[in-house]
């Protein structure tokens, strides 16, 4: 991984559907249009399970982890509660953030940093991005701070709101609104995208 | 409901809530139709958060998932089809008569979030609005529908029996759980409109609805309206 990761693109918007499709077909237990899934969304799997446990071998460990449960699963997907993408990346963060709680005692010691330090980029890794990715990154930036900070938090670094609210000294009601009304504004700058 | 609890919906759609927390909020959005639609749509904006941290994997991961899939039997989906050979069991002969022509119906028929109204009760709302649910609607023999919902996440099956025919005082409907053919009672629908839970039963095993005199009855005595396999999740 050191020198090429070998980056491939992640297909943007035209994917979703077929994300549906792939899954429907997993669902009859096609092992073939599972590979098909994993490669459409095994880099924003693994992506966000590395950002969350930070650990590489943990980050591939949770990725197995969240496949064989959508493997398992997929016969009882429900689609009218979603996109197989939000599904899937729901079972992803949820896999992560268990991890990372977990291993609480000796991972939080040195991640009790300043928040600004925590949405740094690894040095020498590179994250792809395609439009979709720029448009996130886009509607993050329309977030005021304490927003950004309170969701960051508790999604990247697996945090519980109380959590966030001691970590930037606030009260537990501020911290679990600006997650909401931080959402709410993501969401309604992505539909607007 | 209290706003306080509503505001929880970005904490929980970020999975920053504690267990115990994250279980009376999905209590709470049975009391609450609109908190399953904004939950839903919080949780994929926070999902395209996390996809715009895509990451290529080492390309061995591809195999191992793969191959660790091979060996995987997946989930079956939750209401299957007897095979309706080799029961011994007469009552369970009686209710695979009754249910052969009712799961005829069944479409493997999804729910949206809001199913089952205001009205249901804390428990079985909050297996509805579990993260992991998993729902069906299916008809019943004497012209109802019910919609049942399981999560392995509480371990608990619901049933929404709002849509069911209403019964005389003297009636009521029964839930049983078949266990290698043996019915046990799994408590009685005292309140159609609340629907009824349950721990999920064992793997192989099936839930029926019977009508019974008021009070409910040891074992079955009427042919169930409907049976079910929920199985093992």
């Amino acid at each position: 991984m050191a020198s090429e990761p070998g980056l491939r693109l992640v297909h943007g918007q035209g994917s979703g559907g077929d994300i549906d499709v792939l899954l429907t077909r997993v669902a009859r237990g096609d092992s073939e249009a599972f590979g098909r899934l994993y490669d459409e969304v095994a880099a924003a799997v693994y992506g966000l399970a590395r950002r969350v446990v930070r650990d590489p071998e943990r980050a591939e460990d949770v990725a197995q982890e969240v496949f064989l449960e959508v493997w398992r699963k997929a016969p009882r997907f429900d689609r009218s509660l979603g996109k197989a993408k939000t599904w899937i990346m729901t079972i992803a963060h949820r896999r992560a953030v268990d991890a990372v709680r977990r291993s609480e005692a000796d991972k939080r010691h040195d991640q009790h940093a300043a928040p600004d330090e925590l949405d740094r980029e690894e040095p020498g890794e590179a994250v792809i991005r395609a439009e979709e990715h720029g448009a996130v990154r886009d509607c993050l930036d329309t977030l005021t701070d304490l927003q950004m900070e309170s969701v960051r938090l508790a999604y990247f670094n697996g945090y519980t709101y109380p959590e966030v609210a001691t970590l930037l000294d606030r009260p537990l009601a501020t911290i679990k609104t600006r997650m909401r009304d931080g959402l709410i504004r993501l969401r309604d700058c992505l539909q607007g995208a | 409901m209290s706003d306080d609890l509503h505001t929880l919906s970005g904490a929980y759609a970020l999975d920053a809530l504690s267990s115990d927390e994250a279980r009376e909020f999905e209590g709470h959005m049975g009391d609450c139709a609109s908190c399953g639609t904004e939950v839903l749509e919080l949780r994929e904006a926070a999902a395209s958060m996390g996809a715009s941290e895509a990451l290529t994997p080492p390309p061995a991961l591809r195999a191992r998932v793969l191959a660790a899939a091979e060996r995987q039997p997946q989930l079956p989906p939750l209401v299957t089809r007897f095979d309706g050979a080799g029961k011994k069991r007469r009552w369970r002969r009686i209710a695979l008569g009754a249910a052969a022509a009712v799961l005829a119906a069944v479409a493997g028929v999804t729910v949206t979030q809001t199913q089952g109204g205001p009205e249901l009760s804390r428990p079985v709302a909050a297996v509805f609005h579990a993260p992991d649910v998993h729902s069906t609607q299916v008809r019943t023999s004497n012209g109802g529908t019910i919609t049942v919902a399981t999560s392995q996440r509480l371990d608990e099956m619901a049933v929404d029996t709002h849509q069911l025919p209403g019964l005389s005082k003297a009636q009521v409907y029964q839930l049983w759980s078949i266990v290698a053919g043996q019915p046990k009672s799994a408590g009685l629908v005292t309140d159609v409109a609340a629907g009824q839970a349950m721990p999920l039963p064992p793997a192989g095993a099936e839930v029926a609805i019977t009508i019974e005199p008021a009070g409910g009855s040891r074992q079955p005595t009427s042919q169930p309206i409907v049976v079910l396999s929920p199985s093992r999740v």
